[in-house]
């Protein structure tokens, strides 16, 4: 067995359930850290799994590239919800694979938090942010994504509305100083649907008109300097 | 007088472990007493660090705090002490004081994060765990060098545009044309960095990386205090000196000495602030 798979099933079997047991037994809100702390967890295989590959230095710096634009995106949108980041990630993680995918969500969430401020929400931004790369690059290694805008733009719709979306309100009915009844945590996702329904549309638009575009660009790097191949699983 | 934030001078491990330390407990502790002086803490050293941009940022927080202590009562109809209906739904004096205790650990979670912020800038972050996982902080170093960049690079892309008439009608269009050529550019650029990276032989031997921070007498003198007084905490906690049960009825520990360390913890980085004010001070009218 790998090193890398060793330490994953570490994490999975031993790792996270001590968590749990030890979470249970802190007073008060001590599931904020609890929780926080697997999303952390999670998060470790993937990062191991990138360091014990020892990347090439055309990959680390494509990867850096890609999301420097990610953040840029975010950045320079002024509107609130209205961001390309989630499209840009996907987009990317079609081009170069699940795992690079996971990479460059979960380095931009992080990245991006220089910019914007650190918070508890930034391990839960990063695991959203990589999963929604990690999905495209998954569904397009398979050959289940078409490549073509309008079915780039379906899936981006319900990725950024379901996948991405969801696990981020999933954070705030964790982080919200709420009770936990029904009531309110229904009311925290009723609250965060037209923030994701925003966002969905913003990843359309911007499949619809930039997803042939930068596949091509991202396409021909990969070609032309023969990077990250086919072999480039997860 | 220009006051500077002693605290951020120390080496950033330092730095983290208090961080670690304070968010940790500030989110799991609801005894009223270690809320209150977490929240003294994190609110007066915000504002140490932020000066009128944070004294603004508390005012927002706060009234979002207050309104979410309002709020809690609707949706949690538990606890003994009615004060009114609303909507035909009691509203109680216990889960009013619940809510009051939530949005104190919200509060200094987020004051916390803010100090994080101006404290523990990037360069610290990578520098303290870029031996753990260096391609990841290579990563993270070059994606923050790139974003001002990117920005800059944009703005020239963009006037450039408009001087051969281009990007006045559909701004959409013309945004997605400007990321395109941003992209193109910058994957060309990456490729030229990554053959000069590897003609300086990276990836032949192990990375080694220039270090601005030393672990120097006094920073492994603060960083024992902070896990002696850590660990005291802790104890005291599981001795129960932490336990706070607002809901059905009230039930709080009575204060004990956990509760006095704990406040010494919290306070360390303003201490250090006053003990280099007195310190200056004394030195500056010896002159």
């Amino acid at each position: 067995m790998k090193k890398s798979t060793i330490a994953t099933l570490l994490v999975f079997f031993i790792l996270i359930p001590v968590t749990l047991y030890l979470g249970l037994k802190l007073p008060g809100r001590g599931y904020y850290l609890t929780c926080t702390l697997i999303i952390l967890e999670m998060l470790l295989p993937f990062f191991w799994v990138f360091e014990g590959r020892r990347p090439q230095a055309r990959e680390l710096v494509v990867i850096a590239v890609m999301c420097a634009i990610a953040i840029v995106s975010r950045v320079a949108i002024p509107i609130p919800h209205f961001k390309p980041t989630f499209a840009i990630i996907m987009l990317a993680g079609i081009a170069f694979g699940p795992e690079a995918g996971f990479m460059i969500g979960a380095i931009t969430a992080f990245g991006s938090n220089f910019f914007a401020g650190q918070g508890a929400f930034t391990p839960w931004q990063m695991m959203a942010y990589g999963a929604g790369g990690l999905l495209a690059g998954f569904l397009a290694q398979k050959g289940w994504l078409s490549k073509k805008p309008v079915w780039l733009a379906v899936f981006g719709f319900f990725a950024s509305v379901f996948w991405v979306g969801l696990l981020l309100d999933v954070c705030s009915v964790f982080l919200m100083p709420i009770g936990y009844t029904w009531e309110a945590v229904a009311a925290v996702f009723v609250s965060g649907f037209p923030a994701n329904l925003m966002q969905g549309l913003c990843s359309v638009i911007v499949m619809l008109l930039f997803s042939r575009p930068l596949l091509e660009k991202l396409d021909r790097i990969k070609l032309k300097y023969n990077m990250m191949g086919a072999d480039d699983g997860i | 007088m220009i006051m500077r934030d002693s605290f951020s001078e120390y080496h950033p491990a330092v730095n983290f472990v208090f961080f670690v330390g304070a968010i940790g407990c500030g989110v799991v502790f609801q005894h009223p007493a270690y809320l209150a002086v977490s929240v003294a803490a994190s609110l007066l050293y915000y504002l140490t660090l932020g000066r009128k941009k944070a004294a603004k940022a508390i005012l927002w927080m706060l009234v979002v705090v207050v309104c979410l202590a309002a709020v809690n009562p609707i949706f949690n109809t538990r606890g003994a002490h009615v004060l009114f209906s609303l909507f035909g739904r009691p509203y109680t004096q216990e889960a009013l004081v619940y809510g009051v205790a939530l949005s104190g650990v919200f509060l200094t979670m987020f004051l916390w994060f803010g100090c994080y912020n101006y404290v523990l800038t990037g360069d610290k972050f990578t520098s303290l765990f870029g031996n753990l996982i260096p391609s990841i902080s290579l990563l993270l170093v070059m994606v923050l060098r790139m974003v001002p960049a990117f920005i800059k690079k944009t703005k020239q892309i963009i006037g450039a545009r408009m001087s051969i008439g281009k990007g006045e009608d559909d701004k959409l269009r013309e945004g997605m044309t400007v990321l395109g050529t941003l992209v193109s550019w910058a994957l060309e650029g990456s490729i030229v960095t990554a053959d000069s990276m590897r003609a300086r032989g990276y990836g032949t031997a192990k990375r080694q990386s220039f270090l601005i921070y030393r672990m120097r007498k006094r920073d492994w003198w603060l960083l024992l205090t902070e896990a002696v007084l850590l660990a005291a905490v802790i104890a005291g906690a599981c001795l129960g000196q932490a336990n706070a049960v607002y809901l059905p009825a009230m039930g709080v520990a009575p204060l004990s000495w956990g509760a006095i360390l704990y406040g010494i913890y919290v306070f360390i980085p303003l201490l250090i602030n006053l003990k280099e004010a007195i310190v200056w001070h004394i030195s500056r009218s010896g002159i």
